[in-house]
C-alpha cells in the first residue's frame, strides 16, 4: 500500500548537498569560455548582419529615386536623354528563363541518374557527380568564354540565346545537385513498395520518387534562377548587351546585370542612377525567390 | 530437414532446396518448404535467421540488389520464379508484398490504392471508385476514411496507414500476400485489427508472415515454421509446434532461451 509514497522531507531539501557542488574545479572557467563563445557568436552574427543591411540601404536610397515609371518602360538611352531599363529588365527575364527551361530538365534528368542508378553504374555515377561538382565551382567567365568559342564564334555574332546557354550551364549543376539529394531523402522503403506492387522502375521515379521529393526539386531550381539572374560574367561575350529594344533571341540582347556593370562605371549621374536602380531591381528579385522558397519548405515541413 | 506434408491442401508456392547468397554470405541454405493454399504461414526465428530473406525471394524483391542470386526452385502457378524468364511486375501483382514500417506514398487515400491497380488494369472511373472502397472496406478503413479520399494518406495514423497498405496490395488481386513484420512498428490495439484482418484476408489469400511476436504467430498462423541461420528447422501447425516442438532448437527458441 505505501509502495509508491515518498518522504516528504526528500522533496523539500535544498540542493546543497556535498554532491550538488560538483568537482569545483573548472566551473568559472567554464562559465568564462562559455560567455566569451556566445559573445563571439553574437558579434559574428550581428557584424553579417550589418554588412547585409547597409547593403540593402544603401541599394534603396540610391536605387528608390529611379523606381519611375519611364525606368520600366524606356529603354537605355544615351546619357542626358532620360532612358529606362526595359530592354534590360526584359532582356534578363528572357535569358534567366530560356536558361532554366533548358538547363533545368538538363539538371533534372542527371539528378535522377545519380540519386536512381547508383546500384548497377557506380563507377560513371561517381565521375558525373564529380565533373557536375567542378562545374558547379567553374568560375562562370569561362562558362562565358566556353560558349562564345562553340556558339557565338560558328554563329559570327553574339546572342540572346548565347547568354542563355551560358546561363542554363549554370543552372544545371545546382539543379543536378539539389535533385540528387532530395532523391536520396526517399526511404528505400517507399521505392520497394512501389517495386513490390509490380511497378516498372520508371513509373517508381517519376510517380512514387519525384513526387515524394518535388518541393525540394522545386527548390533547387528556383535556386538556380536566382543563382544566374545576377549574372554578369557568363554574358559579357555571349549576349554581349544591347542599347536597343530587342527580343530576338538571334540577336545580341540586353540584361540588368551586363546594363549595371556598363551604367554603374560611367561618368554621367543619370546613368548611375540608372545602375543603382538595376541593382534594387535584381536584388529584390533574388530576395522574393529566396522568400518564396523559405515559405515553400516552411510549408513542407509543417 | 522437414518439409510440412499437409495433404488437404495444395501449395501455392512450393520452395524446394532454395540456396540464396549476399554477395558471398550464404543467407539461406538449402530451404525447402510449401506454403498451403488459403493459409497463413508465419516465420519465426532470431533476427538475421533468414526468414526475410525468404520473403524477398518470394517476389524476386532481391533483383534491386545486384550481389545478391537465388539458386533452386520455387514452383508458383506451374513456373520457377527464381529462373529467368519471369516478368517481374506481373509476378509481383500475383504475390503482394507489405512492409514494417507503412509506406504510403505521398499521393491521396485513393491514388494510393489506384496507383497500385493502374499499373495492371484498365478500369474506367466507376470501376475504380468500386474497386477503392471494396479494399478500403476490406481492410476495415471505409468508415474512417470515406469523406477524405482525396487527403494525404501521410495524414492518417500509424496504424491507418499500415490497413491502407495492405488495402493497396490487396488491390492488385494478388494471389499470394507477403508481411514482412506488418505490426512491429504498431501500437497493440493497431495490432490487433490488422491480426483480425488477417484472418479475414487468408479466406481469399495465401499469406506469409515474418514475426518477431511469438503469441502473434499462434494467434495468426495455421502453420509456423522456425528458422534458424539460414535454415528452416522446423514446419508444422501453430498448435504443434507451440505444445510440443519436435526439435530441441525449436523448443529453446520459443521458450526464450536464445535469440
Amino acid at each position: 500500500m505505501t509502495m509508491h509514497t515518498t518522504t516528504p522531507a526528500a522533496q523539500a531539501a535544498p540542493c546543497a548537498g556535498a554532491r550538488w557542488q560538483g568537482n569545483g574545479v573548472s566551473d568559472i572557467r567554464r562559465r568564462m569560455v562559455d560567455r566569451v563563445a556566445t559573445a563571439l557568436c553574437w558579434a559574428a552574427t550581428v557584424l553579417v548582419l550589418l554588412m547585409l543591411f547597409s547593403i540593402l540601404f544603401v541599394l534603396v536610397r540610391n536605387g528608390v529615386g529611379g523606381l519611375r515609371w519611364v525606368t520600366f518602360v524606356h529603354v537605355t538611352l544615351p546619357p542626358g536623354q532620360a532612358g529606362g531599363l526595359a530592354n534590360a529588365i526584359v532582356g534578363s527575364l528572357i535569358q534567366t528563363g530560356l536558361a532554366v527551361l533548358i538547363g533545368a530538365p538538363v539538371g533534372l534528368l542527371v539528378g535522377i541518374y545519380l540519386a536512381e542508378f547508383t546500384a548497377t553504374d557506380g563507377k560513371l555515377i561517381n565521375f558525373v557527380r564529380f565533373v557536375s561538382d567542378l562545374l558547379l565551382s567553374a568560375p562562370s567567365i569561362l562558362v562565358g568564354l566556353f560558349i562564345y568559342m562553340i556558339v557565338v564564334v560558328p554563329s559570327g555574332h553574339f546572342s540572346g540565346i548565347a547568354g542563355a546557354l551560358a546561363l542554363s550551364m549554370l543552372v544545371v549543376p545546382v539543379v543536378v545537385r539539389t535533385t540528387e539529394d532530395m532523391l536520396r531523402l526517399v526511404p528505400l522503403a517507399m521505392r520497394e513498395a512501389a517495386i513490390a506492387l509490380g511497378a516498372p522502375r520508371w513509373r517508381m521515379i517519376l510517380f512514387v520518387c519525384l513526387r515524394a521529393a518535388r518541393e525540394g526539386v522545386a527548390t533547387g531550381i528556383l535556386l538556380a534562377l536566382a543563382r544566374v539572374s545576377g549574372e554578369t560574367a557568363p554574358l559579357l561575350f555571349t549576349s554581349l548587351g544591347n542599347m536597343n529594344w530587342s527580343i530576338a533571341p538571334g540577336k545580341p540582347m540586353a540584361s540588368l546585370p551586363v546594363t549595371i556593370y556598363q551604367y554603374a562605371g560611367a561618368a554621367y549621374a543619370d546613368w548611375t542612377a540608372l545602375a543603382w536602380t538595376g541593382a534594387l531591381l535584381i536584388t529584390t528579385g533574388i530576395l522574393m525567390i529566396n522568400i518564396t522558397v523559405r515559405l515553400g519548405l516552411g510549408r513542407n515541413r509543417k | 530437414m522437414t518439409v510440412a506434408h499437409n495433404d488437404a491442401v495444395p501449395a501455392a508456392i512450393s520452395v524446394r532446396n532454395l540456396d540464396f547468397y549476399y554477395g558471398a554470405h550464404h543467407a539461406l541454405k538449402d530451404i525447402s518448404i510449401d506454403f498451403p493454399q488459403g493459409q497463413v504461414t508465419g516465420m519465426i526465428g532470431p533476427s538475421g535467421c533468414g526468414k526475410s530473406t525468404l520473403l524477398r525471394v518470394l517476389n524476386r524483391m532481391y533483383d534491386l540488389y545486384p550481389g545478391q542470386r537465388a539458386t533452386g526452385e520455387v514452383i508458383f502457378d506451374g513456373c520457377n520464379i527464381i529462373g529467368p524468364k519471369v516478368n517481374l511486375n506481373v509476378l509481383r501483382s500475383r504475390v503482394g508484398m507489405v512492409f514494417q514500417k507503412p509506406t504510403p506514398f505521398p499521393m491521396s487515400i485513393y491514388d494510393n490504392i489506384a496507383f497500385g491497380v493502374r499499373l495492371h488494369e484498365r478500369l474506367d472511373r466507376a470501376a475504380m471508385e468500386a474497386r477503392v472502397e471494396d479494399v478500403l472496406r476490406r481492410v476495415a478503413l471505409w468508415p474512417e476514411v470515406r469523406d477524405r479520399l482525396r487527403d494525404s494518406a501521410a495524414a492518417l495514423s500509424g496504424g491507418q496507414q499500415q490497413r491502407l497498405c495492405i488495402a493497396r496490395t490487396i488491390a492488385t488481386r494478388p494471389e499470394v500476400v507477403l508481411l514482412d513484420e506488418p505490426t512491429s512498428a504498431l501500437d497493440p490495439v493497431s495490432t490487433a485489427r490488422i491480426e483480425e484482418l488477417l484472418d479475414e484476408l487468408k479466406a481469399d489469400f495465401t499469406i506469409a508472415i515474418v514475426t518477431h511476436n511469438l503469441q502473434q504467430a499462434a494467434r495468426c498462423a495455421d502453420q509456423v515454421a522456425f528458422f534458424y541461420m539460414g535454415e528452416v528447422v522446423e514446419v508444422d501447425s501453430a498448435d504443434r509446434m507451440f505444445t510440443t516442438p519436435r526439435e530441441k532448437r525449436t523448443q529453446d527458441y520459443i521458450t526464450g532461451r536464445f535469440g
